[in-house]
Formats: C-alpha cells, structure tokens, sequence
C-alpha cells in the first residue's frame, strides 16, 4: 500500500483543487451562476467584453441603472418578443428593434396604461392619421379616444414635406408610433434606453423635449411657475429615483411633469396614462369637459392636497376654468369671423392658402392654447403676455384682415379645392389639411 | 516493390526518431497552429486593435524559422542562435499578450467578474511555455534526467494554464451543462499528477498513474472537442459565427496536445531505462 502513497498525494492534490475551484465559482454573484438559458447567463459578461470598446457609454450607463442592480442582462431587454424581427448577433438571437413590447414583458401594467394614454394610438394618429396602425391598434385606440385615432393625417406636416414631418412632427409623435409587434412606441423616450431611468422621467426637461415650444408651452410655464422656481431652488434634496410605488412628499417634496400627472405619491395610484388626471381637453380650439374629466380632477386635486388645503385648490381652478371660457369664447368668436368670410366666398376652401387662415390657426393653437396651459399650471405671464395679449391682437388684425377681404371679389375657387394651394410632397391625395375645429375633435396637436 | 518502399520509407522514419526530434515537431507544429486558433479568437473581436494581428504574424515566422532546425537533426550553430531568437520572443510575445489581454477589462477594475469576462488571459501564456521549451531543449542534453523533467514542469505548467482557462472559460457559461465541470477536474488531476511526479520521480507507481492520466487528458481533449462542436451546432447563426462565438473549438484539443508532451518526456524515461 505504501507505495501508492504518492498516487495518493496526487489523488487528494488534485481533488483540493476541484474543490477550490467549486468555491471560486460559488463565490460569484448568482446572476452569473444561475440563469433559466446559457445565452442569459453569457449576456451578464459577452455583450460589455465587446461594447466597452465599441459603444461603451452604454454599458457606463446600463451599469449605473437600476435594471444592472437588480440582475437585469442585457439579453433580458434585447431578445426578440412575440412578432419581432430577430437578427443573429455574434453568437446571440436578439430583436432587430426594441419596443415597448420589450420593456411590457416585465413592466406590462405600465405598459398597458400607457398603451390606452394619449401618448399612444392618438398621438401618433394626429400627425400621420390612422394609416399605419393594425385593424387591433385602431380598435384598441379608438376604444379610449373616440375619433382620435381613426381620422386622416395633419395637413400642416404633409404640406411642409416628408423631411420636417419625419425629423419635426414625428420626432416627438412616435412616441405612440405603431409598431410592427403590435405595440405602441417606445418607453425609451422618457426613460432612455440603457439608464432605464425613473429619475430621469422626473426631471421636467424630460416632458419639456416635445411639451414645450410656442404650441405647447408647459416646460416654460413650468419653469416660470412656484412649481418650477422651487424645483431649481431645492432640487439637490429630491429624491428623484424614489421607488414608484413607495413614493413619498419627502422624496418629492416639490412636484415635477411626472409627480402631478403620474406618480403615486404617498398610496395614490401610479399611472402610465398622463391624461388620467385632466380634466379638459386643454389642447382643442374650443375646450370641453373630458369624458372621465369629473373623475380626473378629482384625482388630481387630491393630490394637490398633498401640499394645499382644498379651498385653495377649489379656487385656483375655478380661476383657472375662467380662463378657460373665456378663451374658449375668443376662439369661437375669431373662428367664426373665418368661417363667416368662407361662407361668403371670400376664402377658398382649401385650408391654409390665404394669410388669415395662419392667423387664425395661430390664434387658438398658440395662443388659445398657451392661455389656457398658464392658467391651469399658474404660469401667469403665459395667461397674459404670451396668451391673452396675443389673442387680442390677433383677432384685431383678422377683423382687419376680414374687413378688407369683405371689400374685395369673391376668392377665385371658393367652392372647390384650391389651385394655389402649395405642392404636397409625398402627400396621399385623401390627406386634407385638418381645420381647426369648433368642438373637441382630431386637431393639429 | 511499392509495398517494400513503403516500409522501407515507414521503418526510416520511425528509426531517426527521437523524443528531442519529436519534441521539436512539437514546438513547431504548436507555434504554427496558434497562427490558426488566434486568427480565430481574434476574429470575434474583429481584430479590434492592430496588436492583434502580431502573434499570428509571429507564429507563421517563428513555425517557418523552426523547419530547418527540424530537417537536419545535426544543427548547424545558426539554427541554434536563431531557435534562441525565437524561443526569446516567443517569451516576450506570450508576456505582452497577457498583459494586453488583462488590459482589455481586467485591469479596470480587477474583479472576478472581468477576470472571466476579459480576454482569455492564461492563452498566450502558451508562447511562454513554448518559447521556454525551446530554450531550454537547446540548453540541456536531450533524454537526459533533467531534460524529462523540464518537459514535464512546461506539461505542468500547460495543465496549469489549462485550469484557469476552463475555469474563466465555463465560468464565462456558468457552468451551464455539469458536464463542463470534467475539463476543470481534468486539469486539476493533470496539475496534480505532474506536481507530485516531478517531486517523486522515482516511484513506479505514481509513473504508472501518470500514464493513465496523460491517456485520460488526452481521451478527455478529444470528447471535449466533440462536446464543443455539437454545443455549436446547437447556436444560432451562420457556421462561420458559431465557430468565432460559440464554444471555442480548438480549446479542448489542449489536453490531448499537453498529453502528448507528458508522453515525449515519459518516452524518454522508458528509452533510458531501456539503455
């Protein structure tokens, strides 16, 4: 026996080592010891090996995010779901693009709400009509917004050309763009892709990439308002990447775009649907009482209690609702003056070839609009200077404008399409350039 | 006449070998070869970075400069000068490469995450042992004591590289099929049997056992190039893609490589013993 010693040694020298590299291997993070699928567990490492060279900010970022704390791969995100495109990547299956469809397979309640918010089907549908979405986008579009999806292209973008609709127009509205795979846009839009962040959907600018600009004004009348003024005050103390579902007034003491219209602030119910707590169609020529606006703006004032007794909360809106009307009675009075002139003959009836007709889009959908937006976020210059001012002048210059034409003949093709309508490049024949509408109906924005 | 030719030409062949001159078909053919592996290895990293392509430029050099030496077992003193040469870059390309490999994550921030998931570190450690090896069978007397000893501490020292690299390497797959766990013991009873070996050279038994192991690591080299290609046949993608990002194909038929090694060093035992 004694001269088996040495193959002994060597037995128990080699074991030691078989057990030691059990313990090394134990001693890694779960996350890459232990995944449903090899691809799962390869992706915890083989996607950075490579795009720390060549896309390396995205792994910085994906390694800051939330998604990378909690053992989110990079192959949790980019395999394809159900009715994607997939593409071999160097040993990997992954989606030729990623939608939202990706992010609903973890985050579906989110997504779901968002998929029935404006943000989705209407959103896309107000610039580009009803033309790209599948029979079930349109019928699950149509089902919350009546009117609002199954409705033909914006005029305004198709007469600019195909260059500003794609890089202008739509680089905001493909947030509810129809995807392929039956989805609605992208998460990424507010969240950004690899920081998958909720901090970042809180910061107003976020909003402010499309909510702003002179139709739409909210991220300036934000920035002008207390809201605003305290947000770049305090906002080294806000906890901006609070837990959704846990949030608190500590963690936001001062609110944001997203703690008024989305968050669940202390129990309240968190939504993707940004239009659950308004309670106008603010955006409309002539603005009427959402269908579920009651319910909305009660939703929405019991989260202003958060931070203001109720007789003050009662006040400001019913300020702010008089605004509303009398904005509303403006536009009526200025659009009418316009169609007054068509139903004289004095305008063609193609939209936007006469300089009144800009005038009186600009009236209500600048002005009508920013009026409104300042009354109802206490932005006070935007209900004056930028609202109220604009809307004065304007309807002095188109009873100006509507006196003269009143003088002069009839419009050359008051009864039929215009000639001198501008060319529509790229433009489908049944694409009309939308009016602005008297009552709640598809407009512009 | 064509048969008696044959054998003839077989027998001759057979005869003029030796364990030095097989050894030195060894270096060569392994130099060559990694120009193969690593323009493969470097393929899936699309040959990032202009270094890449200097191993490979090196071991079709170093394998052509060698082909001499191995024709004419009476070497002239300039083939021994230039096997020197390319023993010592051999050395400095192996050193460069590891670093440069450790560079690519590991460096960072020196986890055992990014240990796993750099490049293959211990790899051009294999222009080390070789580049060594050459050294060294110019400088010692072949099938002499020492000179099977140096053979087997570069077979040690291969079997070492060989568990770190199936330990990153399958690590790098979590160890997802339990089967991949047999290279990680195949390379800690190869490491184990040398180690004792080479400190007991003398014990029957232990030379015996390590015979069995060098056919095992050898057997096992084999069924793990066979495991790696049906594992490929199973991924997605072009044969192309699956040979550069699947399971490294050639990475197996190390063991049966270092085994073979072990085995020129035990043959020269057993021609001593003989003699």
């Amino acid at each position: 026996m004694a001269q088996f010693k040495w193959v002994f040694v060597a037995v128990f020298l080699g074991t030691a080592l078989v057990v030691a590299a059990l313990l090394i291997n134990a001693r890694r993070p779960s996350l890459e010891r232990s995944q449903p699928e090899a691809a799962l567990v390869e992706a915890t490492g083989k996607c950075a090996e490579c795009h720390r060279r060549e896309t390396s900010t995205v792994v910085h970022q994906f390694e800051r995010s939330k998604h990378a704390a909690k053992g989110v791969t990079c192959l949790d995100c980019h395999r394809p779901a159900a009715g994607q495109e997939s593409q071999d990547h160097r040993g990997f299956v992954i989606a030729k693009e990623l939608t939202s469809k990706n992010c609903a397979e973890c985050h579906s309640t989110e997504y779901e709400q968002f998929a029935r918010s404006r943000h989705a089907a209407p959103s896309w549908a107000a610039v580009n009509g009803a033309k790209d979405f599948s029979p079930a986008q349109l019928e699950l579009g149509e089902r919350y917004h009546k009117g609002w999806v199954d409705r033909a292209a914006m005029g305004i973008g198709a007469m600019e050309g195909p260059a500003a609709l794609a890089s202008g127009c739509n680089a905001c509205h493909a947030v509810g763009k129809p995807n392929a795979d039956g989805s609605f846009g992208s998460c990424t839009n507010c969240h950004s892709r690899h920081s998958a962040s909720v901090a970042l959907a809180r910061e107003p600018t976020t909003c402010g990439q499309c909510h702003m600009g002179p139709d739409h004004s909210q991220l300036e009348i934000y920035g002008e308002s207390k809201h605003g003024a305290l947000f770049q005050a305090q906002r080294a103390s806000l906890n901006l990447a609070a837990n959704p579902k846990q949030l608190t007034t500590s963690d936001m003491p001062i609110p944001t775009c997203a703690t008024c219209h989305m968050s669940g602030l202390e129990g309240m119910k968190v939504t993707h649907d940004t239009t659950e707590r308004l309670s106008y169609f603010l955006f409309s020529p002539v603005s009427q009482k959402r269908p579920n606006g009651e319910r909305g703006q009660a939703e929405m004032k019991e989260l202003c209690m958060k931070c203001h007794v109720r007789s003050r909360i009662d006040k400001f809106y019913a300020a702010a609702e008089q605004v509303l009307l009398a904005t509303n009675d403006k536009v009526k009075a200025a659009t009418d003056v316009v169609a007054g002139l068509r139903a004289a003959g004095k305008l063609t009836a193609a939209p936007f070839d006469e300089a009144i007709e800009f005038k009186e889009f600009d009236l209500w959908h600048y002005y009508g609009r920013t009026a409104k937006h300042g009354a109802y976020m206490g932005g006070a210059d935007f209900v004056q200077w930028h609202g109220n001012y604009e809307l004065l002048k304007l309807r002095r210059e188109i009873d100006i404008e509507a006196a003269e034409l009143q003088r002069g003949p009839a419009a050359a093709n008051s009864g039929g399409p215009s000639l001198s309508a501008p060319p529509v490049p790229g433009a489908a024949s049944s694409t009309v350039p939308t009016r602005a509408p008297a009552q709640p109906a598809p407009s512009a924005h | 006449m064509r048969a008696g030719f044959s054998e003839s030409l077989a027998g001759r062949v057979v005869r003029r070998l030796s364990p030095e001159r097989v050894l030195h078909a060894f270096i060569a053919s392994n130099l060559g070869f990694l120009a193969a592996d690593i323009a493969l290895a470097h393929a899936a990293n699309r040959f990032a970075r202009r270094e890449e392509w200097w191993p490979i430029a090196f071991s079709v050099c170093a394998a052509l400069l060698l082909v001499p030496s191995l024709l004419r077992p009476a070497r002239h003193a300039i083939l021994r000068r230039v096997e020197l040469l390319v023993g010592a870059f051999s050395v400095a390309v192996g050193v460069l490469g590891m670093i440069l490999h450790l560079q690519s994550a590991f460096f960072e921030t020196q986890t055992l995450e990014t240990l796993v998931y750099s490049a293959p570190f211990a790899a051009p450690l294999a222009y080390v042992g070789l580049g060594l090896l050459l050294i060294m069978a110019r400088m010692e007397r072949p099938e002499t004591e020492i000179w099977e000893a140096w053979v087997l501490f570069f077979t040690l020292g291969g079997f070492i590289g060989n568990l770190a690299l199936t330990l990153t390497d399958h690590a790098q797959n979590g160890f997802f099929s339990v089967s991949e766990w047999a290279a990680v013991v195949g390379a800690a009873f190869g490491c184990s049997f040398l180690v004792v070996f080479l400190l007991r050279p003398e014990s029957r038994p232990l030379e015996r056992a390590l015979r069995y192991v060098l056919a095992f690591e050898a057997t096992l080299g084999v069924l793990g190039f066979a495991l790696h290609v049906r594992s490929n046949l199973g991924r997605p993608g072009s044969w192309f893609d699956r040979a550069l990002y699947g399971a490294p194909l050639f990475a197996p038929l190390l063991f049966a490589d270092l085994a073979a090694l072990g085995a020129i060093a035990l043959w020269s035992r057993a021609r001593r013993a003989k003699a």
